[in-house]
């Protein structure tokens, strides 16, 4: 019997007879495989979400890595977690520490490599009619992912009608040495506009190849570092700009925003074919003025119709991701400079953005698990 | 159905079967003619009251697909040996119907 075999011998009566238990990784691993993701529906410790275990006289900590930092089911996962390592017996305290490893696509092409090497998820803010709150809602999920720990940049591609510097109060970007532009940065969000670059009274006149041509700056001379998240707040319609920053740049997934009226629907379907062609996977709808609830009572007014979101949902197999209500509060913050999910994080539109954030977050990092082993692109000869 | 099933694998089996492995590992078979009576396409069914214009005994039973593509990341089109290609089938209508 070697020393080692005597010693957990020994260990193992002891523990008998003072009902001491010993409590090893694998039983803080057999604890932990109680604990089920919703969304894979498979415990965290086969996922190999679990990165460390340390156990120390009847205190055990664990890491938990998830695939992104803004998981909505983040505080649900670390109470199951506390609770199944608290039963184990003889364990008097569990420390749950939660991380997360942002799950980002592959290779970027060379000429965009120096700006956007760095950046795990390209996220177009899409839609297919103007003034259905794109931009309000571009700028709150950035924010909203930004207020969850994940590290954010937020690119406004509305070369004509450019309106994030008027919703953030953002500076100006500095030159840095190698001849890149540094974005200002807003509450740990980096935006470049082209109303930086711009007399704010005047209108961007530009062909579509000058357009094009900023847009390329854009994407390969800002010195985006290291993200998590970068969104694209896209110009609305299916044009040049559109088409252009979907050749450029390798776009991971695009949100689409649509008020519930049938008007806007067809547009929207316009903008899911133009995706569906490009090869864009899209990760859901969030549908803006959804709903008003009035001072007087707490009924929900339908003010543009009801359902429009969920009729897309439906037809083509995308998920709502969140209703956002029509809320005098957001336009102020929008028109202020100050985004509802910093500055009024208790408002229901702010709850709501912080919603649709989390739920971006999570079809990503769902998407990426999915195209570990999924077809993306097939054409199948048919043999006579 | 969980929006995030994709397709695997994707292949002819006889002239007239095709075969999808979903990333979850079930497997579905089709008969292609029996799809094409199925088309979701708006000439095949009325958009408003959801009703099958086509009717089945008007697809011959010779049809064959030509070509099957993706489309994005969500359905396949199928290109018909009777010229019509418009039917858009969602993965999440091909596995409705593989459950039948």
């Amino acid at each position: 019997m070697s020393f080692l075999d005597r010693f957990q011998n020994k260990q193992s009566k002891n523990s008998q007879g003072v009902l001491n238990l010993t409590c090893t990784e694998d039983t803080v691993k057999d604890a932990l495989r109680n604990v089920i993701d919703p969304d894979l529906n498979r415990d965290i410790v086969s996922l190999g979400f679990v990165t460390s275990i340390e156990i120390l006289e009847g205190k055990v900590s664990v890491t938990i890595e998830l695939t992104t930092p803004a998981c909505p089911v983040k505080e649900l996962l670390q109470k199951q977690c506390k609770e199944h390592i608290q039963n184990i017996p003889g364990i008097k305290e569990a420390v749950v520490t939660m991380t997360a490893q942002t799950r980002g696509a592959g290779i970027k092409p060379a000429n965009i490599q120096k700006s956007l090497g760095q950046v795990k998820n390209l996220i177009a803010v899409a839609s297919g009619k103007g003034g259905v709150g794109k931009s309000t809602t571009a700028v709150n999920l950035a924010f909203s992912l930004a207020n969850s720990g994940a590290k954010v940049g937020l690119l406004d591609a509305d070369v004509y009608g450019p309106s994030l510097t008027q919703m953030t109060k953002v500076g100006l970007p500095e030159k840095s040495v190698d001849g890149m532009l540094v974005p200002p940065v807003v509450d740990n969000v980096k935006i470049i506009s082209i109303a930086m670059f711009n007399d704010k009274s005047k209108a961007t006149i530009l062909r579509g190849p000058m357009a094009a041509q900023i847009i390329k700056q854009f994407l390969s001379q800002v010195h985006w570092g290291e993200l998590d998240y970068l969104i694209i707040d896209y110009p609305p319609g299916t044009g040049d700009i559109q088409l252009t920053i979907s050749q450029l740049a390798p776009v991971t997934a695009a949100v689409i925003v649509t008020t519930p009226q049938e008007v806007a629907l067809v547009d929207v379907r316009k903008a899911i074919s133009m995706f569906d062609t490009l090869k864009v996977p899209i990760l859901g709808v969030i549908e803006t003025m959804s709903y008003f609830i009035c001072d007087g009572c707490d009924k929900q007014h339908h003010l543009y119709g009801y359902g429009g979101g969920e009729k897309i949902s439906n037809q083509f197999g995308i998920p709502v991701l969140a209703n956002i209500p029509i809320e005098p509060k957001l336009v102020e913050c929008s028109d202020k400079g100050t985004p509802i999910v910093i500055s009024n994080k208790n408002n229901p539109a702010a709850a709501a953005y912080q919603k649709a954030g989390g739920e971006c977050a999570r079809h990503l990092s769902l998407l990426h698990l999915k195209n570990k082993d999924a077809l993306t692109q097939f054409s199948l000869k048919w043999r006579p | 159905m969980n929006p995030y099933i994709g397709i695997k694998h994707i292949e002819q089996v006889d002239s007239k079967t095709l075969r999808i492995l979903w990333t979850d590992d079930k497997v579905s078979l089709f008969d292609t003619v029996e799809l094409r009576r199925l088309c979701p396409c708006a000439s095949c069914v009325d958009e408003w009251s959801k009703r099958r214009t086509l009717k089945p005994e008007n697809i011959n039973e010779s049809v064959r697909p030509v070509d099957i593509e993706s489309v994005g990341q969500y359905a396949v089109q199928i290109n018909y040996s009777d010229q019509h290609k418009t039917g858009i089938y969602t993965y999440k209508y091909l596995r409705e119907l593989s459950l039948n």
